[in-house]
């Protein structure tokens, strides 16, 4: 069980504390873990996730500049205590639009309210998106204009949601819509690894289908693949009834209200990818050159954008300067850069040449940088997955359907 | 909220920022504090409070402390609008500890919530109330979570199943059964989600009671795919020890295997293996994994402590575990594996991982492949859960890599990845490539070598070590790669200076080291060639590695003996600028070399070990010269340069060399220490143990196989019998027996509680004191309620089974004692008796107990002109209202001259409506309402002479029966404010009831009426006090009777000096034992002045006089905050 939780930003700040259970959690454990991030090089994101302090066990997980951090004196499991604070970060970004320090700071109470409501006694209690909803309302525009005007502003709801007390928690019973839709969209990323002589070592897919259902009453969904043998791994919401897909493949179930990730699969050892990229790095007696080469690989049919490369530069490099025939190039603090492309233009490939300056002993590069790709192509499904039918049942009127598709990049690298 | 913008021009900036967030909370975190909150909190409206709290929990997330506030804010605990009680709550959750006495004050509140029609305000209370963790109030919350296990509110069930760990954390001394009783109704309910809660109180509460989960134990794996997904991870692991504990280890499991395979031949050990890998094992790998498998088997089962006692002693693959075995076939383990395995698929990690380690544990060999997959899948969720899994991961892999071996390409490390999972996956690499897959993983490898992280390149390294002596197939490319590397980093790091650069060459000379080590003969090319290149190895511990392996090899093969020699002469030639470090190594290296030296050789190298033994005589490193001061003496004989010792060399050299003992320290073949001890240190699948690699508090390993015991079992069935409506597992309704049946009937005759601990003994025991009742009901009335009373601190403190055996034991002769005692002291006794019967004011009298009424001071002659006013609480009760409390006060001149016009007056006119904001709860409010002035003034006292004592009876209406009345004492025309202070025991008044009435009350006052307190009381120290007092006493035979009327003529004379109550009997117990107090059982009885509802006192003593004794005192009122403040009291003034 999590005896307290505490947000912090990323320049070590606590913002928050919620205890959770009768034994109070002393601020002090804060700076500590504070001191530990300064010792492990100062970047939260690097750091383990489970840590054993003097006192606590912490479990951290950073997202968007903040670090949720849980202490705990005894045994449990850590994956429980880190996927909690992943749903919190989950249920925060969705109340508040996005998550930044400023965010949470700003709207603290519903913070607060929110964890309350999440965890009792160190145990997650009501972690369901939805009923959270009816329980908390969101801030919204209107909430915040009527405080303004009204000065009052309760997000406190006085009922409790039918929901926690039916058998399928994530719907509220009876729904009212005025639209009757339903959109199922394939939200694929593509994960890749070149090895350092261009070769594809790996390439998967990890796929997502995300399901934003706006359906009257308790409808009763069903939703059939063309090609469901080339799924290797699958993982289900929990209103997916587990029978149908193991008899035939099918998924059958009644949505929660509003967007939410019915199922997330991977498809593995996929042979070509949409785009190449080919770096090249070569250098003698203290200069090096770079040349990077970009280009439409397999034409997925529709247009590719948001192209992006995005590389380290290794620590012994003193200065560089680039110069790309397409898109712009941006050099940050940490030598990171980043070469934004955008879409591949007609009839030119777009290329970034650069020279690296070493530092001064240094005779050539023993190190070479990974190349991070990053793309987005609307309306296909890279893995081929296909949906074959969706069915809905038990509507007054039959819905609108819709279906969409999207690949995007995943943990997509080129090394060089 | 419009003075934001009304700003001056310094805020306008703050203004513009502000436009993007109106309406949201963002100026109270950044200025909790700039207006006053205190005003904000007393205000009448409720935006204001909220306003008012949401400043406070700004404050408190910043990191103040505001528990200050504490009374205001528990003021507004009873306000009906939602978001006021939820801020306020998440207040009080905070503070409660710290505050506890103003926490009481909202126990009322929660009380009357509990009972509200909305479903969540009545979770919200109980949430809260069992969250502010008050001792005095944990009766009640034992109550109102068992009344909410039954609530109609499936949310409210499950907000009793979490307040049920509250509870214990903060009672647990407390006996178990009644938390039992409730885990047992709730993990029987139907709603899941209760379940599921339900599940992790049962595991914080009573985790060992694993005969609850017997009985519904079907039910409990049929509704785990429908129990929210925290829940499962809970109640899979409880499912999981069940079936361990009740039907031991599944033979065809993994957790078994250790002892067919170390019996059987290897090659028919892995017969279901052979088929997964797709080739088959090296002899090397398969022996690994049998005793990975053993030590695992044992550290999940016995826990880590016993295994490293067990594992250090003797080899593992001696002692077997003695496992208690069952089929994979067996109903019960078949039923949780089909159960688990939908969720594999779960969207929750965490209950993947949960659900793949049952299979781990008790699925058939062949089976558990199924739980690869998914748990590869998991990898791909976020970056710190990723970490976790393959903590685990690296232990299945290496007790069976087979299962991975297919798998290599999802542990391929990217540029995501954190340092620490990249070093995982390496691990995990270099244990799972097989003899196809190692090109495909070195080629990987050799990409890893570039990267820019440095300390990964050098683990990589370590890892292409690894698979070389895993894989000797690949080991000579291995080396080749590894020589590669070291003669390329050598070539470098002479230039870079940064961090973590040295790692790498030194890593790479100790992974040749190791690939050499296996099979030094083939490779003394490699060895020649590092020797060539140890003039470019520039780092210290690199080259005392170079120099160690050629002392080590130096005879080995025919190219090393010749470049021996040159070699020692570099290295004489460098001897000083070399580091410390290196020098150590350059003079072991050299006696070695010296000690297998054959012929002429032998007389070069003794001079060369000469001269950097001189030289290393006189260095500045301490170690250096300790270690040529040390070889120097261990080796005097091949040291010997005179010409005798020529003569004889040619007695073979090797031989006598090995007689000194250098040559046995030096050429000594080390053990290898491979296995360290972390990375044999295993725990459970899932547990935050494994990650942390030491036992976390409260870890537990495996419950012993079998270890749930028919007996235990068959307690369940009593249970079971009485709930009618739980279908059972089938084996388990079988072992109910005849036996059971009786005993169920007896518990359910003795009434309320469920007898647990099937013991022979004890059923004896309820069988006897049934007897004892029957028969002493129809002979001695008294003796009966002794015998009440003894059943009531029974119900109290229910289970501690020998207490309860001892004072049945003593009232087995009860009539005997009971006459032998009247006969010695009959006329104490019979007067006693008769006073018992009577009521308390009278028993006063003849017991001539120093009953004095305490006098407290209500103005102190110094502070003014000599006026000293006292006051006590009067027995007689007022006959204007019943909110009036009597009072005497006695005014007394100290001084020298008459005082005049004395008056007494309420000073609560003058004072701010504060105080009367102070009044709470209902019986306070019943007197706002029933305007009486709070104080009843008597005329003025005109004149007072010196030394004049004067007497006046004054009613008076408190405000509350804690808080102080503001009281004004005027004379010679000044004015003393003053504050009198109530006494809680004089707002009841005395009603008189015989022992059975008491008894009648009190039953219809259980539960959350019922509160009680344990206090040690120390008797010698007032009890030498009244033997001085009582003088005529004096009898050594009847110390004892003396003794223990003293005592309940002590307490007695305690509770009525302080308290308007009377006596309803003193029940004196009977045994043995003259120095037994144990059983002496004192009532009193009254009634609220406010309300006239009675409020029962009991007092009951055990102990020995001897000793300290340990009194309980247990009060039953229907007011339930007046009732813990008066118990307060009460154990305030007995001590």
């Amino acid at each position: 069980m999590l005896q307290c939780i505490f947000f912090l930003s990323d320049a070590g700040e606590v913002m928050l504390e919620k205890q959770m259970t009768g034994h109070h959690v002393d601020r002090s454990i804060c700076s500590w873990f504070w001191d530990y991030v300064l010792s492990q090089g100062g970047d939260p994101s690097m750091i383990l996730p489970v840590i054993a302090s003097p006192t606590h066990y912490l479990f951290q997980v950073f997202r968007d500049g903040i670090v949720f951090l849980a202490c705990t004196q005894v045994e449990m499991p850590p994956l429980m205590g880190i996927e909690f604070l992943c749903r919190v970060a989950d249920v925060l970004t969705d109340y508040l639009g996005g998550l930044n320090e400023d965010v949470i700071k700003d709207n603290f109470v519903i913070v607060y309210e929110l964890l309350d409501e999440m965890m009792d006694n160190g145990v997650p209690l009501t972690t369901e998106p939805n009923i959270l909803r009816e329980m908390l309302a969101p801030p919204n525009i209107v909430s915040k204009m009527l405080s303004v005007v009204t000065g009052k502003n309760s997000n406190v709801s006085t009922k409790l949601p039918d929901a926690t007390a039916s058998s399928i928690p994530w719907r509220k019973i009876n729904t009212k819509h005025s639209s009757n839709e339903v959109y199922v969209n394939l939200v694929e990323e593509m994960d890749a690894i070149f090895n350092r002589d261009g070769i594809l070592v790996k390439c998967e897919i990890y796929g997502e289908v995300q399901v934003n259902s706006h359906l009257p009453g308790l409808p009763d969904l069903t939703l059939s693949f063309s090609n469901p043998s080339i799924l290797n791994d699958v993982r289900f919401h929990p209103c997916v009834r587990f029978r149908p897909w193991e008899a035939d493949q099918i998924l059958s179930f009644v949505p929660p209200d509003g967007e939410f990730r019915l199922m997330s699969y991977r498809v593995k050892k996929l042979k070509s990818t949409p785009i190449y990229v080919k770096p090249q790095l070569t250098s003698n007696a203290g200069h090096s050159r770079i040349s990077v080469l970009v280009g439409i690989h397999n034409d997925p049919g529709k247009t590719i954008d948001s192209i992006t490369v995005q590389f380290q530069l290794p620590l012994c490099v003193s200065s560089a300067n680039f110069t790309p025939n397409h898109g712009t190039v941006n050099i940050l603090a940490d030598k990171t850069c980043r070469w934004s492309i955008g879409q591949v233009p007609k009839g030119k490939s777009p290329c970034l040449s650069g020279n690296l300056v070493l530092e001064a002993d240094l005779e050539k590069l023993h190190v070479f940088p990974v190349f991070r790709v990053g793309f987005r192509i609307m309306g296909v499904a890279s893995s081929g997955l296909q949906i074959h039918r969706l069915d809905v049942k038990n509507t007054p009127s039959e819905p609108y359907k819709g279906f969409r598709a999207l690949t995007q990049s995943g943990e997509y690298e080129v090394r060089s | 909220m419009f003075h934001q913008f009304s700003a001056t021009a310094e805020s306008l900036s703050k203004a513009s920022s502000l436009v993007l967030r109106i309406g949201t909370d963002a100026h109270l975190y950044d200025d909790p504090d700039d207006v006053s909150i205190g005003p904000l909190l007393e205000s009448r409206f409720d935006s204001e409070k909220v306003d008012a709290l949401k400043r406070l929990l700004a404050l408190l997330a910043q990191g103040s402390d505001v528990s200050q506030f504490f009374p205001q804010v528990v003021k507004n605990v009873a306000s009906q609008s939602l978001e006021l009680k939820k801020l306020v709550y998440l207040y009080l959750l905070h503070y409660a500890e710290k505050r506890q006495n103003e926490a009481l004050l909202s126990i009322n509140c929660f009380q009357k919530d509990l009972s509200d029609t909305n479903p969540l305000v009545r979770a919200w209370a109980l949430r809260t109330m069992a969250g502010i963790r008050l001792h005095a109030v944990a009766p009640l919350v034992l109550r109102a979570i068992t009344k909410c296990a039954r609530d109609p509110s499936a949310y409210v069930r499950k907000c009793a199943a979490y307040a049920l760990p509250k509870l214990y954390d903060l009672h647990h001394d407390e006996d178990n059964s009644s938390f039992e009783e409730l885990v047992d109704i709730l993990l029987n309910d139907h709603s899941p989600g209760v379940v599921g809660a339900a599940a992790a109180a049962f595991k914080s509460v009573c985790p060992s009671s694993l005969f609850l989960i017997a009985k519904s134990f079907r039910r409990l794996c049929e509704i785990l795919p429908d129990v929210e997904e925290w829940g499962q991870i809970v109640l899979i692991e409880i499912l999981l020890r069940y079936i361990i504990a009740r039907h031991g280890i599944v033979k065809e499991s993994i957790m078994f295997s250790l002892s067919t395979m170390s019996t059987t031949p290897v090659a028919d050990g892995f017969p279901t293996f052979s088929g997964t890998s797709g080739n088959c094992q090296t002899l090397v790998g398969t022996t690994c994994d049998v005793n990975m498998i053993t030590l695992m088997c044992k550290s999940y089962i016995d826990g880590q402590i016993e295994c490293f006692a067990q594992t250090g002693c003797s080899n593992s693959n001696d002692d077997k575990l003695d496992l208690s075995l069952t089929s994979s076939t067996n109903d019960d383990v078949v039923m949780l594996l089909r159960c688990t395995s939908p969720l594999l698929w779960s969207h929750n990690s965490a209950v993947v991982l949960a659900a793949a380690g049952v299979h781990w544990i008790m699925a058939p060999r062949e089976n558990i492949e199924r739980i690869i997959k998914p748990l590869l899948f998991i990898l791909r969720s976020c970056q710190a859960s990723k970490y976790v899994i393959l903590c685990n991961l690296l232990v299945f892999a290496k007790a069976v890599p087979p299962f991975f071996s297919q798998y290599y390409e999802d542990f391929f490390v990217c540029s995501y990845d954190t340092y620490q999972i990249r070093a995982l996956k390496l691990e995990i690499l270099s244990i799972i490539a097989t003899e196809s897959s190692i090109p495909i993983i070195l080629q990987e490898f050799q990409d890893y070598v570039k990267d820019p992280d440095r300390r990964f390149v050098a683990d990589t390294v370590a890892a292409i070590g690894l698979c070389a002596q895993r894989l000797p197939m690949v080991a000579s490319a291995c080396l080749e790669g590894l020589l590669a590397i070291t003669f390329y980093e050598s070539s470098l790091s002479s230039s870079s200076q940064i961090d973590g650069e040295a790692g790498v060459l030194v890593q790479a000379i100790m992974s040749i080291k190791a690939i050499i080590k296996q099979n030094p003969d083939s490779y003394d090319r490699v060895i020649v060639q590092l020797a060539c290149n140890l003039d470019r190895i520039k780092i210290p511990a690199a080259r005392a590695l170079v120099i160690w392996i050629i002392g080590e090899y130096s005879v080995i093969g025919q190219i090393i003996p010749k470049v021996v020699p040159s070699i020692l002469n570099y290295l004489a030639w460098s001897f000083t600028s070399e580091e410390p470090d290196t020098k150590l190594q350059i003079l072991n290296t050299a006696a070695k070399v010296l000690l297998c030296a054959q012929g002429a050789d032998s007389l070069a190298f003794r001079k060369i070990l000469s001269y950097f033994i001189e030289l290393a005589k006189y260095d500045i490193n301490y170690d250096v010269r300790d270690r040529a001061h040390f070889i120097f003496k261990f080796m005097p004989h091949s040291l010997m340069t005179s010409s005798e010792k020529d003569n004889n060399s040619d007695i073979s050299q090797n031989g006598r060399m090995h007689h000194e003992p250098g040559g046995k320290i030096l050429n000594g073949k080390m053990h290898s220490s491979i296995s360290s001890t972390k990375s044999s240190r295993i725990y459970l699948p899932g547990s935050l143990s494994q990650i942390v690699l030491h036992a976390a508090s409260g870890y537990e390993p495996l419950p012993k196989p079998c270890s749930l015991l028919n007996t235990d079992l068959t307690a369940g069935v009593v249970n079971e019998t009485n709930d009618s409506d739980i279908s059972s597992g089938s084996s388990i309704e079988e072992s109910g027996s005849v036996y059971d049946s009786d005993h169920s009937s007896i518990s359910s005759d003795d009434g309320n509680e469920s007898v647990n601990d099937s013991n022979d003994t004890e059923s004896t025991a309820l069988a006897v004191r049934n007897d004892v009742q029957d028969v002493r009901e129809k002979t001695l009335v008294d003796v009966s309620n002794v015998n009440v009373c003894v059943d009531d601190s029974n119900e109290n403190t229910k289970g501690n089974l020998s207490a309860f055996i001892s004072t049945d034991l003593a009232e087995l002769m009860p009539k005997l004692a009971l006459e032998s005692w009247l006969d010695e002291e009959p006329g104490v006794s019979s007067i006693q008796t008769t006073q018992q019967a009577s009521s308390g004011r009278i028993s006063i009298n003849n017991l001539n107990c120093t009953v004095t009424p305490k006098l407290h001071s209500l103005l102190d002659p110094t502070t003014n002109n000599g006026l000293r006013v006292e006051y006590a609480f009067s027995y007689e009760i007022s006959t204007i209202s019943s909110m009036l409390v009597l009072v005497e006060i006695f005014f007394e001149n100290c001084s020298s001259e008459p005082i005049k016009n004395i008056a007494l007056k309420d000073g609560e006119s003058s004072l701010s409506v504060e105080s009367s904001d102070q009044v709470l709860g209902e019986s306070e409010s019943l007197l706002r309402t029933a305007n009486v002035p709070p104080v009843l003034s008597t005329e003025e006292i005109a004149s007072l002479d010196p030394g004049q004592r004067v007497k006046k009876l004054i009613e008076i209406r408190f405000p509350h029966h804690l808080l102080p009345l503001k009281l004004a004492v005027t004379c010679n025309g000044k004015k003393f404010s003053t504050k009198l202070w109530p006494d809680i025991g004089y707002f009841l008044k005395p009603l008189s009831m015989n022992t059975s009435a008491f008894i009648d009350h009190e039953r219809q006052l259980p539960g959350m009426f019922e509160y009680s307190k344990s206090i040690d009381y120390k008797m010698w120290c007032t009890f030498k006090d009244h033997i001085e007092k009582i003088a005529p006493v004096k009898d050594d035979s009847s110390i004892h009777s003396d003794k223990i009327i003293l005592l309940s003529q002590i307490l007695a004379s305690k509770v009525l000096s302080n308290c308007n109550v009377s006596l309803v009997c003193a029940d004196i117990p009977v045994s043995f034992n003259i120095d037994d107090a144990s059983g002496l059982c004192l009532r009193f009885s009254g009634e609220l002045l406010s309300n006239s509802k009675p409020c029962l006192i009991s007092i009951l003593v055990e102990g020995k006089f001897s000793e300290p004794l340990v009194l309980t005192v247990k009060i039953n009122c229907e007011e339930t905050v007046f009732g813990l403040n008066l118990l307060n009291r009460v154990a305030a003034f007995l001590q």
